[in-house]
């Protein structure tokens, strides 16, 4: 079976100082960036479906600048067999749908049996890039899977979060299901990983190579950003010791009197 | 774009009130844009949720019974919200941020080469453009979005962020046909509610919220559920409380859980990492209990009382019944 986990990056939002107090603008320099921690998660199903079926190999496919290549070895250490990146100058400041429409057409070129990815961002953490994905490529979407039950005769049996609960869905194969994190941790690398990483392919592709020819990017993205703020701050909290319970209660419950809240 | 389309999540006819919020906003919005707003309700219990929502301005609420809806998985529902998008052939469709809501407006941007904000939190119109203001980067940034290149727009709004306002205008009652030759590939073989007679979180207007601190499942329901109650809120929970298997994981709070922006929010022996942040830092009021005075819940609460929780939680909820139950 052939795997293709979509990984996306992102700024490493732990370490960024984030915005410049000066222009009020998101400091996009010198801000490291990582996998998206999700995709994480969708690397690591993808990892334990390889150990359980045989002949499985997994591809990380990511749509991404160029320079950002050796980030996803990394992500190859963890056990992934190969990744291919899209890069292409035209591509920078694509939103959901050009993102969605470019990475159509890779994954196509490299083809699968089951696209894994994780179900959100955590900068833009829109979600909306697999269902666009799974919508263009015509394949069944499994949304928010927590647990993959069986892959047997062509078809997908999991359990999938919803907002209340949890279902049971199966469906024909080739097809995307995005993950949560209750999948199960993402594995360390070994050294043996990391040392047989070096030795893997990152193949790069172009939006020539894919005959992509309608405008991507920000020329032909569906949506722009007018303007980014800081956040309204807040009042630094009132803190109170409270040696015992009732201390405690009576600061709290002051408080919501005060605010009106009881 | 002119029209508003409002997707309604439901489960056998019972509604949140996202959806109330989201018919009032859709109705200042087509005035903005001079445009009509419409719902669209889908599944089972349909037919009486569309009946209940003509007490909404809507000018035209669309609605099937078809069960294909509720056996399979997302396929039947974006079929019916696309072709009422493309009836109106220009509009923005609202959906809430929920899980269902983010997983409609995926597909739809590839359905109606759209454009997409999300989470969206404050919507304004000017010279008939719309911005979506959003939190972005966990919070860090706000952001204000807007859309070109194409005649709709998908926005996912965040629950609790907008009034609902009952108007009634007599809204039209609309019964969808079934599109024709169309099969459905992702089977729903069983549908589980874990969290079923809960208030939904996300519109809560109190959340009383428990994380490692609490130490096992037992004080989320002797300690958290009776404030909560006294309170008239719902129970949240951490992922580090979920992860334990303490509570299911749709209680979870947060980045990868549910945002939450209530009036009042209480975090009971939850340390406050950014992730958790994410999910509750617009709500009103944050009030924090944690026996360490140092941590970063504190950065985001209003109120934080360093003591023992469990101690203090029972004192607080004896004061809350008691002026409960006290003659004004
Ligand atoms: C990609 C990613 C996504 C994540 N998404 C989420 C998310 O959506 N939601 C989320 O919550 N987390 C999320 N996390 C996890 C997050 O980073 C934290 O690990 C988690 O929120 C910690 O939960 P906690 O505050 O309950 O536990 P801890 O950090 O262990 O805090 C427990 C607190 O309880 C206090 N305490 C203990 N005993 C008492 C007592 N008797 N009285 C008073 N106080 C006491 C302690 O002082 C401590 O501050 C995510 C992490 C990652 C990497
Ligand atoms: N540029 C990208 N390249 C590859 N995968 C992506 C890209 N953008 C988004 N994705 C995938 O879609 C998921 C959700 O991203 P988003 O829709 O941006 O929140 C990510 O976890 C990735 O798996």
């Amino acid at each position: 079976m052939k795997i293709v986990v979509t990984v996306k990056l992102v700024p490493d939002l732990a370490a960024a100082k984030r915005i410049d107090p000066s222009t009020k603008r998101l400091i996009r320099t010198g801000i490291d960036t990582v996998l998206n921690p999700f995709d994480e998660y969708a690397i690591e199903a993808a990892l334990q479906l390889k150990e359980k079926l045989p002949d499985t190999t997994v591809t990380l496919f990511s749509m991404a600048p160029e320079s950002s290549k050796e980030t996803f070895r990394k992500a190859l250490a963890m056990g992934a067999d190969d990744a291919v990146v899209l890069s292409d100058p035209g591509l920078a400041g694509s939103d959901v749908w050009a993102t969605s429409f470019a990475a159509t057409q890779a994954l196509r070129k490299i083809g699968f049996d089951l696209v894994l990815s994780g179900a959100l961002s955590d900068d833009g953490n829109t979600g909306g890039v697999p269902g666009a994905l799974a919508e263009n490529l015509g394949v069944p979407g499994l949304t928010n899977v927590r647990k993959i039950e069986e892959i047997a005769d062509g078809r997908i049996r999991a359990q999938r979060e919803t907002d209340t609960g949890y279902q049971v869905v199966v469906g024909p194969l080739p097809a995307f299901v995005t993950v949560t994190m209750a999948v199960g941790e993402p594995r360390y690398a070994s050294l043996k990983g990391i040392m047989g990483a070096k030795k893997k392919t990152i193949a790069t592709l172009s939006l020539q190579e894919l005959g992509i020819e309608k405008p991507v990017g920000s020329d032909g993205a569906k949506t722009e950003v007018l303007a980014i703020d800081p956040p309204k701050s807040r009042e630094k909290a009132r803190i109170v010791e409270a040696p015992d319970g009732a201390t405690g209660a009576k600061a709290i419950f002051d408080f919501l009197r005060e605010r009106k809240l009881v | 774009m002119r029209d508003v389309i409002v997707f309604v999540e439901h489960r056998g006819g019972q509604t949140r009130k996202v959806t109330f919020e989201l018919a009032t906003e859709a109705r200042r919005l087509a005035d903005a844009l001079g445009g009509k707003a419409h719902a669209v309700v889908l599944g089972k219990g349909s037919e009486s949720l569309a009946k209940s929502l003509q007490n909404y301005p809507l000018n035209a609420i669309h609605y099937t019974e078809d069960s294909d809806c509720d056996r399979f998985l997302l396929e039947p529902v974006v079929d019916y919200v696309e072709a009422v998008a493309k009836a109106s052939g220009d509009a923005v469709v609202l959906v809430p941020n929920t899980m269902l809501g983010r997983d409609v407006a995926g597909r739809l941007v590839a359905r109606l080469e759209a454009g997409i904000t999300s989470d969206v939190t404050e919507i304004c119109v000017e010279n008939g453009r719309i911005g979506c203001v959003a939190p972005k980067l966990q919070g860090s940034t706000i952001t204000t979005c807007a859309f070109k290149n194409t005649a709709y727009g998908i926005i996912t709004v965040r629950p609790n962020a907008f009034a609902a306002a009952p108007q009634a205008i007599g809204a039209e009652l609309i019964a969808l046909s079934k599109p024709a030759g169309k099969s459905y590939s992702i089977a729903i073989e069983n549908d589980v509610e874990e969290a079923a007679g809960e208030i939904g979180l996300e519109e809560a207007a109190v959340v009383v919220s428990g994380g490692r601190g609490l130490g096992g499942p037992e004080p989320f329901e002797t300690l958290l559920r009776p404030l909560a109650e006294a309170l008239g809120g719902a129970v949240g929970a951490s992922r580090a409380a979920a992860d334990a298997g303490w509570v299911p994981y749709s209680l979870q709070i947060g980045q990868t859980g549910k945002v939450v922006s209530p009036q009042l929010y209480i975090a009971v022996g939850i340390s406050g990492a950014i992730q958790h942040k994410v999910g509750m830092q617009t709500a009103g009021t944050i009030v924090a209990i944690n026996r360490d005075g140092t941590v970063p819940i504190g950065e985001t609460a209003d109120l934080l009382v360093v003591g023992d929780l469990f101690q203090i939680v029972p004192a607080l909820t004896a004061l809350v019944q008691e002026a409960k139950s006290a003659p004004a």
